[in-house]
């Protein structure tokens, strides 16, 4: 029990606080939201302290919480998120001419929430595509062929899918 | 990939909130607090699986007449709370069997480093001055149980089948940079009437001990008294049941009224068991803001 890494990961989690916070931004969209979801992925992380082993692993260890907190927020809010925001950010992915208008910024929220999280983690964390598979609990070919299409559907070259 | 740097660059820019630090702190600091529980209880359950583990060779040790009341189980343990400044430490765990009572017992100390040490002592000195006192007498009382329990033509089987424990232990309450607040609780298994509760707030800042006054003021009295007529009357209708000014409730509180600092820093005044409303109520607990 003296030997779980407690201290390394409270550590890790204050100094990379604010890419936490983008990352659960950006998935549920609202400040204070957002700022719930890390306090939760916060606190299952340590109340679980002793479940990581390596504290070399402690970035996708910590990130997979992260996600799951995330996940599990948009699950229990989707009703209300629905019924006031019906014409939200979701909105654009129907208008086919949307992906020529805006930039890449935009027209990735249009994407499916798991396909965006892959091209965050690849392209704005700069994880390898391994450390992205195991964060979402996804095989490697998987995640490749996810970002594969999604980068497609974007419409933006096909770089980034090695590593 | 430009468009991809692009992106990026909107994604860094996202604001963060200045709230955000304070309630990353606030996680991490409830969930310190919570693994310092789960140590302490860890540690306790460890004792009672060892003791377990022993409890065969416990029986051939006492018929053969050697002194049971030895401490089969001494350990000394860290529990490091605050970094260097300031710990609360078990200074004794053990279990032990004197006849059919069961004694459990996690003795605590505080190391209040260079400047408490003097605070140290004092309290260290009260604990186990305490400890050792609730642990005498309530082997005594257990004794007179038994004794009774006899007298009035129980027999030993039946005694026997009583759960006769005494458990000495103690729970922080509140640890920051300024403040270390624990109690230390002596409670038997057959009645609640000798409980022993005794609180601790300790100032790591003057080294010296909290009062009502330090958080309240000079009129903390009066303070405390009109909270918790407020919160009586709060809760009354919200169904609980305290006593009336006849039946001996709440009055006033004292210099010498019991309390703990609580997660927030605010003062947590206690009143025992029965005191100022019916046992089933257990102790009762006013925060004070």
């Amino acid at each position: 029990m003296q030997q779980d890494h407690f201290e390394e990961i409270v550590e890790y989690i204050l100094e990379n606080q604010k890419k936490f916070y983008r990352l659960a931004y950006s998935n549920v969209r609202n400040e204070q939201d957002a700022m719930d979801v890390v306090q939760d992925a916060v606190c299952k992380a340590l109340e679980h302290a002793d479940s990581l082993r390596d504290i070399g692993a402690v970035k996708t260890w910590f990130y997979r919480i992260l996600m799951n907190e995330s996940m599990n927020f948009l699950r229990k809010n989707r009703r209300e998120l629905l019924l006031e925001e019906p014409l939200g950010d979701e909105a654009y992915v129907c208008d086919p001419d949307y992906a020529d208008q805006e930039d890449l910024y935009e027209r990735i929220k249009g994407l499916p929430a798991e396909v965006q999280n892959i091209i965050r983690f690849r392209f704005y964390e700069e994880l390898p595509l391994q450390e992205i598979a195991e964060i979402m609990g996804l095989n490697l070919n998987t995640v490749k062929a996810k970002l594969y299409r999604g980068l497609k559907a974007l419409r933006v070259e096909m770089e980034g899918m090695r590593g | 990939m430009k468009e991809l740097e692009k992106s990026r660059e909107t994604y860094e820019g996202i604001v963060i909130p200045g709230e955000l630090e304070g309630r990353v702190m606030e996680a991490v600091q409830s969930s310190r607090k919570k693994r310092a529980r789960k140590l302490s209880q860890r540690r306790r359950s460890r004792v009672y699986r060892w003791a377990a583990g022993i409890a065969a060779a416990l029986t051939v040790v006492t018929t053969i007449g050697l002194n049971t009341s030895e401490a089969f189980a001494v350990e000394m343990q860290n529990l490091p709370v605050i970094g260097d400044l300031a710990r609360i430490l078990t200074i004794r765990s053990y279990e032990k069997t004197e006849g059919d009572t069961q004694i459990q017992a996690e003795i605590p100390g505080v190391d209040l480093g260079e400047n408490g040490r003097e605070l140290s002592q004092e309290v260290n000195a009260q604990i186990e001055k305490m400890t050792a006192q609730y642990e005498r007498e309530a082997l005594q009382r257990a004794e007179e149980y038994h004794q009774a329990f006899i007298e009035t033509g129980g027999t030993q089987e039946e005694w026997a089948e009583h759960d006769i424990r005494i458990h000495v232990w103690y729970e922080i309450k509140n640890q920051t940079e300024d403040v270390l607040s624990f109690v230390v609780k002596g409670t038997e298994s057959w009645t609640s009437a000798y409980a022993e509760i005794r609180y601790y707030n300790l100032d790591l800042k003057s080294n010296d001990f909290l009062t009502l006054a330090d958080f309240l003021g000079a009129d903390f009295i009066e303070k405390a008294n009109a909270s918790i007529k407020a919160q009586i009357e709060e809760r009354t209708q919200a169904g609980e049941s305290f006593f009336t000014a006849e039946e001996g409730g709440f009055e006033t509180i004292t210099e010498d009224s019991s309390f703990y600092v609580n997660d927030r820093g605010n003062p947590v005044i206690v009143f025992e068991k029965y005191s100022i409303a019916p046992g089933a109520a257990g102790e009762i607990e006013f925060e004070i803001i």
